[in-house]
């Protein structure tokens, strides 16, 4: 039992990182929003401060980027601290080789985030910004899989699936949100160079992958209730949530379209006509910036039902292996550790 | 284990990658103000003189000169400052705070996806806006409260960025106004918008002339010009027309006077019906151009309906040409304002670059509206669009309007 109490230490510990990365993207996002990127003119340190040193009052009650500029390196900074201190845990309780380095990986993806947003506030490079804003998501998936192959569904699955048409739409769609996370961040961060026709090429195929990925969530939430998914219901949380998450996605996707480029057609009927953006209001800031937020959203979901499928398909690397003629004493609770299957021994 | 070995070695190789990638990008991306190819190919009617190039850059270069980059503003000394240039340079470079904890960047940070680098109105996002955003190089402006041909004041430009437009991509900047450290970030954009406009009519009258005479251009053409400009942003102030203001009347009263207004709408003194059909719904003929399109098209010798025509001016960053339509006035979006005020502005004064023409005044000659004409037109097409004449008589418009559309069928 005690190694896999240990486990949980791992699972709770990247659980709670995971947790706080999701506000920091979030920042991320309103830095974007309010242009604050460079509310604060140099890195590491603020306005000649220590990062930690700065004094509350003035980030607190001064301008408004300033606090979320000032803001999300303090919370970065957490977020590194923990992932530091989440190596140490692995180190010392995880057993399975691969989920360290998962660990260290994360470590190594957390630190060149902060690196790449320190380049960008130095350099004061629109183009670092955009490349520091596919990061922030993929850094946060990363974290949400350690939690994943950390959780007790991971341990019990149960691998004797032989088909696998969903484990193949799931896959693909993880890949095209990530190309969506890359696109929107082209759209957000426009470099102010671009050609128009550039922009417009980006808007379309980010409008085709909406479409795809609209596609495969809905595919994929109607084959969880057949055979041979039906048996197992642990697929359908996270395809029912994903159809909730590309519903509201879609949604804010529009909203941001019209908050950034207005109504199209205004001569439909008197309200189109007569709607006017309001540039940098309150409402259309939270818009903007909750798409950006569901986005990877949506991303994590999909690893979430990546990693439930994988792991119950016989054919899958990540197979569970060892489990498959022990389930039975797994969940009396007879053996210690049952969580040795991982990449390295398919 | 010889997998997950390769595995972190390709990592490393990719974290490597990204970080070089990252620098070398860093290094590409400039913004500098584009040579005007659009006019220069426009002015020698031509899409593949040789000298469109070589005009474009000289004149180009010229004008830089004298007003600098985008990163670092500048202002000839010989001319007068019809700019407040410290708002010019806080709204100019790359988006930030510096020390000094001043907020710089103000055109990147709010404009410039839409009006472009240059001021073009070729931004990113140019192509996917109805109407497009505003090439502020031809120094004509829509919405003010001067004569077509005349430039903007101040007080207009600032009441268009606070308001935006309605039913354009235009937005309204009046949320700056509720933050104290942006407050007076929108008079210093509109500072950098007339520069923008005047370093951009500057190099476009420059084009002009070099297309004109073989010689070569000079600095002190380029100041010639300059000063001509300048010259023309200094008097509007005086040309501002001053229009009459309408008196409010009483329920019965306003009625007869929209259906006089409706009357004149759709008589050949007005001609308004022509263009915006007899109801006012924009269904009139309306296959006119703007003055920007055709500036290229038109004037170029080239069809704007024509695909295969204006195809050509493409590579020089010509977009789709699409008909400037007359506004359905019942849907009420009174672009440059809403109110009566500004729709007596925009009858009086017309819409400078597009088809929409200046009514005569005067009570003297037969052909132009005398006071109260105007004053039941301006009446009758605020009723239509829903626009409050007074608190207590908007029913008595709707009343009208209703009753109006009555007498047609
Ligand atoms: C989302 C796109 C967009 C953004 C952002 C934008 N504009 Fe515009 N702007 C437009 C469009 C479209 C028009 C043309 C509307 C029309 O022709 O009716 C316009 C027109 C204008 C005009 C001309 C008004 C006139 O009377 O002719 C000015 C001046 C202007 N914008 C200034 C600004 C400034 C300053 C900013 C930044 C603070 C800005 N715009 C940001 C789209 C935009
Ligand atoms: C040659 C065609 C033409 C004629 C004649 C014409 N208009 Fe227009 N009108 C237009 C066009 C085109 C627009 C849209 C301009 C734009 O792009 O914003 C317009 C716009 C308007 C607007 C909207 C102004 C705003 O602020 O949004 C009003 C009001 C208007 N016209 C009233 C009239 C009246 C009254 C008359 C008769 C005196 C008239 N028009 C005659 C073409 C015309």
């Amino acid at each position: 039992m005690k190694v896999d109490q240990e486990n949980r230490i791992v699972y709770r510990w990247s659980l709670a990182l995971a947790g706080l990365t999701f506000p920091l993207i979030w920042l991320g996002g309103l830095v974007t929003t309010h242009d604050a990127g460079m509310a604060v003119p140099d890195w590491p340190g603020t306005y000649g401060y220590n990062l930690f040193l700065y004094p509350l009052s003035t980030w607190l009650f001064g301008p408004f980027d300033l606090l979320v500029e000032h803001g999300h390196r303090l919370l970065a900074s957490v977020v590194g601290l923990m992932a530091i201190i989440l190596c140490f845990i692995a180190w010392r309780c995880e057993s399975r080789g691969w989920v360290q380095r998962l660990c260290w990986l994360l470590l190594l993806a957390v630190i060149s985030q902060g690196l790449l947003g320190g380049i960008r506030v130095l350099l004061d490079e629109r183009v670092v910004a955009l490349i520091h804003g596919v990061g922030g998501p993929l850094v946060f998936s990363l974290a949400c899989w350690i939690v994943m192959v950390n959780s007790r569904d991971w341990k019990v699955a149960n691998s004797n699936l032989n088909v696998s048409g969903l484990r193949w739409i799931t896959r693909a769609l993880f890949l095209i949100s990530i190309c969506q996370l890359v696109l929107g961040a082209h759209l957000r961060h426009a470099l102010p160079t671009w050609q128009p026709t550039l922009f417009v090429s980006f808007v379309h195929t980010h409008l085709l992958l909406a479409l795809m990925i609209t596609l495969c969530i809905f595919l994929s939430a109607i084959l969880v209730f057949f055979r041979p998914y039906r048996a197992h219901r642990e697929l359908r949380l996270p395809a029912m949530l994903l159809v909730g998450i590309v519903i509201a996605q879609v949604a804010l996707g529009l909203g941001t379209w019209i908050t950034n480029y207005a109504l199209p057609w205004p001569e439909l009927n008197a309200f189109f006509a007569n709607y006017t953006i309001a540039g940098r209001g309150f409402w259309e800031s939270m818009i903007i910036n909750g798409h950006q937020a569901t986005g990877s959203l949506l991303i994590v979901f999909s690893l979430w039902l990546l990693c439930r499928i994988e792991r119950r398909c016989v054919a899958s690397r990540f197979a569970n292996i060892s489990i498959q003629n022990e389930v039975t004493e797994v969940i009396a609770g007879n053996r210690t550790n049952p969580v040795l299957a991982g990449p390295g021994v398919s | 284990m010889t997998a997950t070995k390769s595995f972190t070695i390709s990592t490393a190789e990719a974290y490597t990658l990204i970080v070089v990638l990252a620098f070398l990008l860093a290094g590409c991306s400039k913004p500098v103000f584009s040579p005007n190819r659009l006019a220069t190919a426009a002015f020698l009617q031509s899409h593949e003189a040789p000298s469109i190039e070589e005009i474009s850059i000289s004149a180009n270069n010229l004008t830089n000169q004298l007003f600098g980059t985008p990163d670092a503003p500048l202002w000839p000394e010989s001319l007068d400052q019809v700019v407040d240039f410290d708002g010019v340079k806080r709204s100019a470079g790359p988006v930030g705070r510096a020390h000094d904890r001043v907020e710089r960047g103000l055109y990147r940070k709010h404009c410039v996806q839409c009006h472009g680098i240059t001021g073009d109105g070729a931004g990113p996002a140019a192509i996917l806006l109805a109407p497009y955003a505003r090439d502020f190089r031809r120094g004509t402006f829509k919405f003010k409260s001067t004569p077509i041909g005349s430039k903007p004041t101040k007080a207009d430009l600032i009441h268009t960025i606070e308001h935006g437009i309605a039913g354009t991509s235009m937005p309204a900047f009046a949320p700056l106004r509720n933050r104290d450290e942006f407050a007076k970030d929108i008079e210093a954009v509109t500072e950098y918008v007339i520069y923008l406009s005047i370093r951009g009519e500057v190099e476009r009258r420059l084009i002009r002339s070099a297309t004109g005479d073989e010689s070569q251009l000079t600095i002190q053409d380029a100041l010639k010009e300059a000063a001509i400009v300048v010259d023309t942003w200094k008097q509007a102030d005086q040309k501002v027309q001053a229009v009459p203001s309408i008196p409010t009347l009483d329920r019965d009263s306003l009625a007869a006077s929209v259906a006089r207004g409706k009357e004149l709408f759709n008589s050949d003194k007005t001609a308004c019906f022509k263009c915006h059909g007899t109801e006012g719904r924009g269904d009139g003929i309306s296959q006119d151009y703007d003055e920007w399109t055709k500036d290229w098209t038109i004037r170029a010798g080239i069809d704007p309906a024509s695909k295969s025509e204006w195809k050509v001016m493409k590579k020089f960053g010509a977009l789709k040409p699409v008909v400037n339509r007359s506004r359905n006035l019942h849907l009420g979006a009174i672009r440059g304002g809403h109110s009566v005020e500004t729709i007596t502005k925009r009858i009086v004064l017309g819409i400078d670059g597009t088809p929409m023409p200046s009514a005569a005044i005067g009570e003297a000659s037969p052909n132009s509206l005398k006071s109260e004409e105007l004053a039941d037109l301006v009446r009758f097409v605020a009723s239509i669009a829903n626009v409050k004449q007074t608190e207590e008589m908007t029913q008595g418009t709707s009343v009208a309007h209703h009753a109006g559309g009555r007498d047609e069928s």
